[in-house]
């Protein structure tokens, strides 16, 4: 089991107490691609940080690759994110100081198992693998929403996790490039064994993906 | 083991950023400069003019004199004038030789005169002189201008005399001049020596010539007045307390009494440069400060970025005090430079003399230690301006970020 979430239950206290997960369990098999959908506000986001183990303050069971979540320390959940989970997010988050390839290779450095030639190496092939290896020394800024969607997804690759977390990939680009992230995050469940858990508003993607989770005011709709 | 933050991939992030953000890092090193440079030459200067003053004044004088407290022995002259003689110099002699503190001593047998020279007549103070006890009291040799130092004293006409009064007197080494006491008795003396104190109030009035001269013309063997020491530590005074509790008769005055003005002005002037140098530092810490802070409100979505991919908060910490470092040290190492070139070029600038100081160029110290602690302050306030971002930077929720996009 990659990942298994137990009865997690979340609160807002500010500006008042709110419940905004209640009791969502979920597991998720290696090769799983899991679509969450949801109205704005309806708790899918959290539930992904909660997940991606951003966000530790919730009650209930997490388990990723059956490590208690909530026993790490901050520098051991750093360090766990790090090596077995990776990011994709609506708005790429690529750094503008850096150029495709460093930007890639930032959390393999971090990991610190390679060298830098080697982590240097497998980001070319990343890149490949994405079509991008013309931009290897492009500054991000100066590709399309669509490259730089590319560019992240090589860059939560690059330590091989185990865990994928997909928070509205799609979300900033137009249908084409929507198709063409998805069907790439698709492809890593199959060729690499990756889990993906993703949310989206897309109907197109939510039919193509294995599992489908709707969450309404915070509880989990199978 | 955890890993260390002090490695290869922070210092790599720290350096990109440094270097992408080149114009903001180059002004915060610019500040860096600036608050150095201008640190090292403030105390530089200030401790040049003060070392000036220092050497003029105090090494130019006794740190202790010893003179008659009331006039007992005197020896009347011709303008009812009286020469305070000091008893029991054997007593002191022997209580001098005694202390640890006292590095040598003379003795002296002041007197007013009038001087004659061809073209003018002064009345100053004749100081009667050893002079081998002297020159172990005064380095006169290296503020000679004309002719000899005391060593051409032992021709008993002869003179040495400031060169204010020099001028005054419109004589230079070799002229002849008169010398009248108060007795009436008068002297034919030779100027062996002309020097300079680079203080106008003592070229302009102070004169040496061999004790016998002037005991032989006032009629009194041995005539002592004063007897001047030089202390192996200035500070130390306590010499005064066994001085003054063996007689009531003599006067004891160490250099502090002396100089009170100076010595006040020296502390206010070292106060003042201090905190100048230190505010200066202080402000380029400031700029530092904002480009730094700035840069973490403004990568506050990189610093979630990091965070997310597994980088710690003692990581983002370092890549920010690694920056503060990296400006701290260059603007130092080039603030010590410009610090030293600047100096350097106000010691070579020409000095326009006042009547007070004497002096061809300003005053600068060269002291290795001002380069040290300019560059030790720069480094440090730069670390202590950035490491307020810095933990700004590692306190950054990711979580909080991310939503807010």
């Amino acid at each position: 089991m990659i990942l298994e979430a137990s009865d997690i239950n979340k609160y807002f206290l500010e500006p008042e107490k709110q419940q905004v997960l209640n009791g969502v369990s979920l597991n998720a098999e290696v090769g799983d691609l899991i679509s969450i959908y949801g109205e704005s506000g309806s708790g899918k986001s959290t539930l992904l940080y909660i997940l991606s183990t951003l966000d530790t303050k919730f009650q209930g069971t997490l388990n990723i690759l059956d490590q208690p979540i909530k026993n790490l320390t901050p520098d051991e959940l750093a360090n766990f994110r790090n090596k077995y989970i990776g990011f994709v997010y609506q708005f790429h988050f690529l750094l503008h100081e850096f150029n495709v390839l460093q930007n890639i290779m930032l959390p393999a450095l971090k990991l610190g198992i390679k060298n830098a030639e080697e982590i240097k190496e497998d980001a070319y092939v990343l890149l490949k693998e994405m079509g991008m290896q013309d931009f290897a020394k492009r500054r991000s800024y100066k590709l399309s929403g669509g490259q730089q969607q590319r560019v992240a997804i090589a860059r939560s690759l690059i330590n091989d996790p185990a865990l994928i977390i997909a928070d509205e990939p799609t979300g900033n680009l137009d249908q084409k490039n929507t198709m063409i992230i998805f069907d790439l995050l698709k492809e890593i469940t199959a060729t690499k064994n990756k889990t993906v858990v993703m949310a989206t508003h897309n109907l197109s993607i939510q039919k193509k993906s294995h599992r489908v989770i709707e969450i309404i005011d915070g509880s989990v709709r199978l | 083991m955890a890993q260390s933050a002090f490695n290869k991939v922070n210092l790599f992030i720290a350096f990109q950023y440094l270097i992408t953000r080149r114009k903001q890092s180059i002004l915060a090193t610019v500040g860096v400069i600036l608050g150095v440079s201008i640190f090292i030459v403030m105390i530089s200067f200030m401790t040049g003019v003060n070392g000036f003053l220092d050497d003029a004044v105090f090494n130019g004088s006794p740190d202790i004199i010893i003179s008659k407290k009331s006039v007992k022995s005197a020896t009347k002259g011709v303008f009812g004038l009286t020469i305070p003689a000091l008893e029991e110099v054997d007593d002191i002699d022997k209580l001098l030789s005694q202390n640890d503190n006292v590095q040598s001593f003379s003795h002296q047998l002041v007197s007013p005169a009038i001087l004659i020279s061809d073209a003018q007549q002064l009345p100053v103070s004749i100081n009667g002189i050893f002079p081998d006890e002297e020159t172990a009291m005064v380095d006169l040799d290296h503020r000679l201008i004309h002719g000899s130092g005391f060593k051409g004293l032992q021709k008993k006409n002869s003179v040495l005399m400031g060169i204010s009064l020099a001028e005054r007197l419109q004589v230079t080494a070799g002229d002849e001049l008169k010398m009248i006491l108060p007795n009436g008795k008068n002297q034919q003396l030779i100027v062996a020596g002309i020097f300079s104190f680079g203080i106008t109030t003592i070229d302009n009035i102070r004169t040496y010539v061999h004790i016998e001269t002037l005991q032989q013309l006032l009629g009194e063997k041995p005539l002592i007045t004063n007897i001047h020491i030089k202390l192996k530590d200035r500070e130390d005074v306590s010499v005064k307390t066994p001085l003054e509790q063996s007689t009531n008769a003599i006067n004891v005055e160490d250099w502090k009494d002396s100089n009170k003005t100076i010595v006040i002005g020296n502390k206010v002037r070292n106060v003042l440069t201090w905190t100048i140098s230190f505010a200066l530092l202080l402000v380029a810490g400031f700029g530092i400060y904002n480009i730094l802070n700035s840069t973490v409100i403004q990568k506050r979505k990189d610093i979630a970025v990091l965070k997310t991919m597994g980088y710690r908060s003692k990581d983002i910490v370092f890549v920010f005090l690694v920056q503060s470092f990296i400006i701290g040290f260059t603007g130092s190492l080039f603030g010590a430079f410009f610090g030293y070139l600047i100096s350097y070029g106000i010691s070579r600038t020409p000095l326009e003399t006042t009547d007070f100081l004497i002096a061809s160029t300003y005053p600068v110290t060269f002291n290795p230690l001002f380069y040290f602690l300019g560059s030790s302050f720069g480094i440090l306030t730069s670390l202590f301006a950035g490491y307020f971002p810095s933990q700004k930077a590692s306190r950054v929720d990711p979580v909080t970020i991310i939503r807010g996009i």
